[in-house]
């Protein structure tokens, strides 16, 4: 009797652990198992340095903690993961990931008032989840409109699109429409391919045939890599191009995308602005010297826009909710993050510079930032 | 905390209603079929464009969703039960994989890969039903009745001709049972009623994508039937509380690093399944290993018993 009254005190003061203390806690459903755990640990680094750099330098009256809830990047346990964080945790700010999680989640957000901030997803769609949606990367639709210039200045005006026919994929389908012929481009060739689809080899032909002078491969995770691939293992020499969601380590690592051109949001390392400076430091410290990609430095953005916001809060007098948050960002014209000072348009999506990459041994190059109004 | 456990309370009403579906073609008449989350997926999508584009009443949504997966499986059904045993296993499969390209491909219906976003909450009696507080009751309920749908139709005769055609199909057939009708008759049921918990699921959660449907999820409901107990009238329940509940309890555990909780889950599901089959291949509602050999060997004794007793009868 006696060891289940100790069984019982045990479990319950294991179910009740973490939940004392005073910590400024926010939350973020991130893919921790699964196919996307590789993003998770991405986005992860890149908020717990924010967190650790607000720590430091006590911009708020207790120390921050992020909530990490895994999501597997599907939406059913991200609605789980997200009534934890708000209904019991009572966070007023969450991170999110994946355009599936950030849509999912979006609805609970706007209902319980919690600020839901994306830093993966680029599906234009994002922008139109709310007033408590935010997303601190500029969407995939902008970061077409850097592109296209830079692949006409440098002579390559015929291009084909490899797609999964998805918002994102609709919506680079559009941009490219919309925007080569403004330069005398044009869209020599329109492929969609389905999520599942692993095998390319008809596409290259058809990419062949069109006599593009770039292809813009328009997926994600590991098909973008298979595209990439088995694109050039077919015999296409045309010039490779993408959008931010080939900056994932293992993509820049795949030898057959040395070379290829994809677009990030602008971030200035040679910024001589004390963030930026710090945050490169630092982060280079801890992970050798590596450069951080752009996740990463989204993530550390939205942690410290929670910081920026919630120091004013606390000078102000006012609470941290979700709904004084969303107030104050909207009275806030610019923040400076990592890269540079930014601001917010009306619809939450941050507006900031884009900037053409190059692959080049294994690592992204800067070759040019584009600013879009 | 209590808006969590209702929110977890929510989602396993929804798919006790899956495994209960399923436990109904899959316990009582021997159909393993691995598209249940098709029928999911075609509640869930007929109930919200249901919800967006004319009511969002449950008297509106769910006879839609169940008529439309009602017509589907029927579709489905005639040709894919000719086949026995593991032929419907492979069709079915055929089946997911056809229904997750529809989905993801008819944007007109399902909005494609992206999903549907906005879908209205649960309208009834002038009132917006998405708390969880207010929703649980109602999932519970809807699963209750589904629950009792079932157990009245498996008491009924067309539930013995179900159990007769799932124990032999040539025994069942031999006594004039016209098999193609009775399995056709249970697969409609069951997608019907499956669709409810699609219907349910689209309302509360407010956002569908194919992600929801897939294999993954068809598989899941297995597992539920499986590990609460294959032709039992809690097991299905049961299964479906635990799966969904134990990464909510391990998400609690402290001292487990978040990024190991999915691995050790995995770990736990797996070991969980063969300790399971090995020491209660029927479930955990269902007999153990020990009573089910315990009633083999009272049958082979009263058998043999009959046959002495003959034997003896024949001597005289």
């Amino acid at each position: 009797m006696r060891a289940r009254v100790w069984a019982a005190t045990a479990a319950v003061c294991m179910l009740a652990g973490g939940a004392f203390g005073k910590d400024v806690e926010i939350g973020a459903v991130f893919p921790m198992s699964g196919t996307n755990a590789i993003y998770g640990d991405v986005f992860k680094s890149g908020a717990d340095l924010a967190a650790e750099h607000i720590n430091a330098d006590h911009m708020l009256k207790e120390p921050l903690k992020i909530l990490y809830e895994d999501s597997q990047a599907l939406p059913q346990p991200a609605v789980v993961a997200m009534t934890k964080l708000v209904e019991v945790k009572q966070v007023p700010y969450v991170l999110s990931a994946f355009t599936g999680v950030s849509k999912a989640i979006s609805t609970l957000a706007q209902r319980s008032q919690t600020v839901a901030v994306n830093g993966g997803g680029v599906g234009p769609d994002l922008a139109k989840l709310g007033d408590y949606f935010w997303n601190v990367i500029p969407l995939a639709n902008l970061e077409v409109r850097a592109m296209v210039p830079y692949l006409a200045k440098h002579g390559m005006k015929k291009v084909a699109l490899v797609y999964v026919d998805d918002p994102l994929g609709q919506s680079i389908l559009d941009e490219l429409n919309a925007n080569l012929p403004k330069v005398d481009g044009k869209l020599v060739a329109e492929l969609s391919v389905p999520t599942s689809t692993q095998n390319f080899s008809g596409i290259a032909a058809k990419v062949r045939a069109s006599g593009a002078d770039a292809v813009y491969i328009a997926s994600y995770g590991a098909q973008q890599i298979q595209i990439a691939k088995q694109l050039r293992d077919n015999g296409v020499k045309a010039q490779l191009a993408s959008y931010s969601g080939f900056s994932t380590p293992d993509a820049l690592k795949l030898p057959q995308a040395e070379g290829l051109l994809y677009t990030t949001q602008a971030v200035n390392y040679k910024a001589g602005d004390k963030v930026t400076q710090r945050f490169l430091a630092d982060y280079q410290k801890a992970h050798d010297g590596k450069k951080p990609s752009a996740y990463i430095v989204n993530y550390y953005n939205a942690v410290l826009l929670f910081g920026i916001l919630a120091q004013k809060l606390e000078e102000a007098g006012k609470p941290i909710t979700g709904a004084n948050l969303l107030a104050e960002r909207k009275a806030t014209k610019s923040f400076d993050l990592v890269g540079g000072t930014v601001s917010f348009q009306d619809n939450g999506t941050l507006l900031a510079p884009i900037q053409v990459n190059k692959i080049v041994d294994g690592a992204g190059q800067p070759q040019e930032t584009v600013d879009i109004n | 905390m209590e808006a969590y456990l209702l929110n977890l309370g929510v989602l396993v009403s929804i798919y006790a209603i899956l495994a209960v579906t399923l436990n109904f073609i899959m316990g009582y008449a021997g159909i393993f079929s691995l598209a249940h989350a098709v029928f999911f997926g075609v509640g869930a999508y007929v109930g919200a464009q249901m919800a967006m584009h004319v009511s969002a009443s449950l008297f509106v949504t769910i006879p839609a969703a169940m008529v439309v997966a009602a017509l589907l499986s029927l579709a489905l059904a005639l040709p894919a039960l000719r086949v026995r045993g593991e032929y419907f296993v492979a069709a079915s499969l055929g089946l997911q994989m056809l229904a997750i390209t529809v989905f993801s491909e008819w944007k007109g219906a399902t909005g494609g890969i992206g999903g549907l976003v906005g879908i209205p909450a649960v309208r009834m009696f002038g009132e917006d039903i998405y708390r969880p507080a207010a929703f649980f009751p109602l999932a519970a309920a809807v699963a209750v009745l589904v629950l009792i749908v079932t157990r009245l139709l498996v008491h009924s005769s067309f539930g013995r001709s179900l159990t007769a055609i799932r124990d032999s199909e040539s025994a069942a057939e031999s006594f004039g049972k016209n098999i193609a009708l009775i399995k056709t008759i249970s697969v409609v049921v069951s997608a019907a009623l499956a669709a409810v918990a699609g219907v349910l699921y689209a309302n509360y959660l407010s956002f569908i994508n194919v992600e929801s449907f897939t294999l993954n999820t068809s598989v899941l409901v297995m597992a539920m039937v499986i590990i609460g107990g294959t032709g039992t009238a809690l097991g299905p329940v049961v299964g479906a509380a635990l799966l969904l509940i134990l990464p909510g309890l391990l998400s609690y555990l402290w001292f487990l690093p978040q990024t190991e909780i999915g691995a050790i889950q995995q770990i736990i599901y797996g070991l969980g399944m063969a300790v399971l089959m090995i020491f209660r291949p029927g479930g955990l509602v269902g007999r153990s290993a020990g009573a089910r050999k315990r009633r083999k060997r009272d049958a082979l004794k009263a058998a043999a018993g009959q046959s002495e007793a003959r034997k003896m009868e024949g001597a005289k």
